[in-house]
């Protein structure tokens, strides 16, 4: 479910977080939707546990995800409408920027890029 | 009961003039597993072996389970597992044999998970301790440590001549212990990548001293590279906390410092430089801790 990259400088539970968000942001993960519990996760990806079972709490706190007694963490039921659109543009801001700054560097046009990025759009949809 | 699994308290240690550890306070709590880094010669080795109750402190204390380490009852050692860099098998037994004779010693051995580890690992119950290779040796005395299933597990370098899939195996063994939240795990490596995956806290030794303790999430978080950019020619004035090395270049600056923030970013951001942040992996935050 995870794409997890333990050498990465982005610490473990951080990556958890993006991606949950991400993916309950855009209702891949829908209410009721049942995660991998921690002893799994750390098992399957041979990471510690606790930086899991922290992105986990850090994510009940927010509210996307539930804990459930003696069952798996699911997706919390209020997040069933999609976050709303500017919720969700918030969330890829950082990414839009990072691509930004590397355009400008290589002196690419507003045109250029945004040529680019349909291109990768469309890629991507096959 | 205790909470934590290990407490010392200003520890140190000098071999006749020369001071190998100084002034160390860390506590380890069930569940954590940390992960020990540090040059050749840091004092890693005399750390770990300080804590086993090898050698007595010339300074401060170390408790295990609350007793102090250089003189642990024989209940509280039977609670501690050590795997050490160089290894004690006997030469002229063999596997089945020797495993036997630790197991005598542990009233609480298991026999069905040794068993099934050694099948799953490839180390031949018959083999003679003689003719086996290093690194198996290394899965055997790992084994040895593992049997009286240990509440707190030291390991000394203990993948060094292991092979890839050898020391995944030994780390999944490692997470399955750490799993339940109950045990402990103090390892040293110079092995960063392992470390990544297994540690929840790491503990830095430079120069005898511990030069940074903490969880490895705000390690990464707090030890980063800054990018710093103007629109002038030439940088404005600006100040960095905790700044490791700066390299400034007209109106361009890189910095690795240690003690990042959010806060931080906002008041160099105000200073009008812009600031791209990027993290870093464990082995470049080490390399950048000694430069």
């Amino acid at each position: 479910m995870f794409i997890l990259n333990p050498q990465s400088g982005v610490p473990i539970y951080r990556q958890i977080l993006e991606q949950v968000r991400r993916m309950v942001a855009s209702g891949q993960l829908p209410p009721g939707t049942a995660l991998p519990s921690v002893r799994d996760l750390a098992l399957r990806h041979t990471i510690n546990p606790m930086t899991i079972s922290r992105a986990y709490s850090m994510l009940e706190t927010e509210g996307l995800l539930e804990r459930n007694r003696g069952r798996p963490m699911t997706v919390a039921s209020q997040s069933r409408n999609h976050t709303q659109l500017p919720k969700r543009l918030e969330q890829i801001g950082p990414l839009v920027e990072q691509t930004v700054v590397a355009a400008r560097q290589l002196q690419l046009s507003e045109t250029d890029l945004v040529k680019a990025v349909r291109r990768e759009w469309e890629q991507n949809d096959e | 009961m205790n909470d934590t699994t290990v407490e010392a308290s200003n520890l140190s240690k000098s071999f006749g003039d020369k001071q190998v550890l100084q002034d160390m306070s860390f506590g380890v709590s069930p569940g954590d597993v940390v992960g020990v880094l540090g040059k050749n010669g840091a004092g890693k080795t005399t750390l770990l072996e300080l804590m086993l109750g090898f050698t007595a402190p010339s300074g401060g204390a170390v408790r295990l389970f609350g007793h102090e380490s250089y003189s642990l009852p024989g209940d509280i050692k039977a609670r501690v597992g050590f795997v050490p860099q160089q290894d004690e098998l006997l030469d002229q037994l063999n596997v089945a044999d020797q495993l036997r004779v630790i197991a005598s010693f542990y009233p609480r051995w298991d026999t069905s998970l040794i068993s099934r580890l050694c099948a799953e690992w490839g180390v031949d119950m018959n083999a003679r301790i003689k003719s086996m290779s290093v690194g198996e040796r290394q899965k055997l005395s790992i084994l040895l440590a593992f049997g009286h299933k240990p509440e707190l597990l030291i390991l000394d370098e203990p993948v060094a001549s292991l092979d890839p899939i050898a020391r995944r195996q030994f780390l999944e063994q490692l997470l399955t212990i750490s799993a339940d939240g109950e045990r402990s795990i103090v390892f040293s490596s110079h092995i960063v990548s392992d470390i990544e995956r297994l540690a929840n806290r790491i503990w830095i030794l430079k120069e005898g001293r511990l030069d940074w303790q903490g969880d490895l999430d705000s390690l990464k978080e707090s030890i980063v590279r800054l990018h710093i950019r103007s629109t002038a020619p030439e940088l404005p004035a600006f100040k960095i906390p905790g700044v490791l090395n700066l390299r400034r270049d007209g109106g361009f600056a890189t910095a690795v410092v240690r003690d990042w923030t959010p806060e931080a970013q906002e008041e160099l951001e105000s200073a009008s430089v812009q600031i791209e942040v990027e993290s870093l992996g464990l082995e470049e935050i080490f390399v950048e801790l000694h430069r």
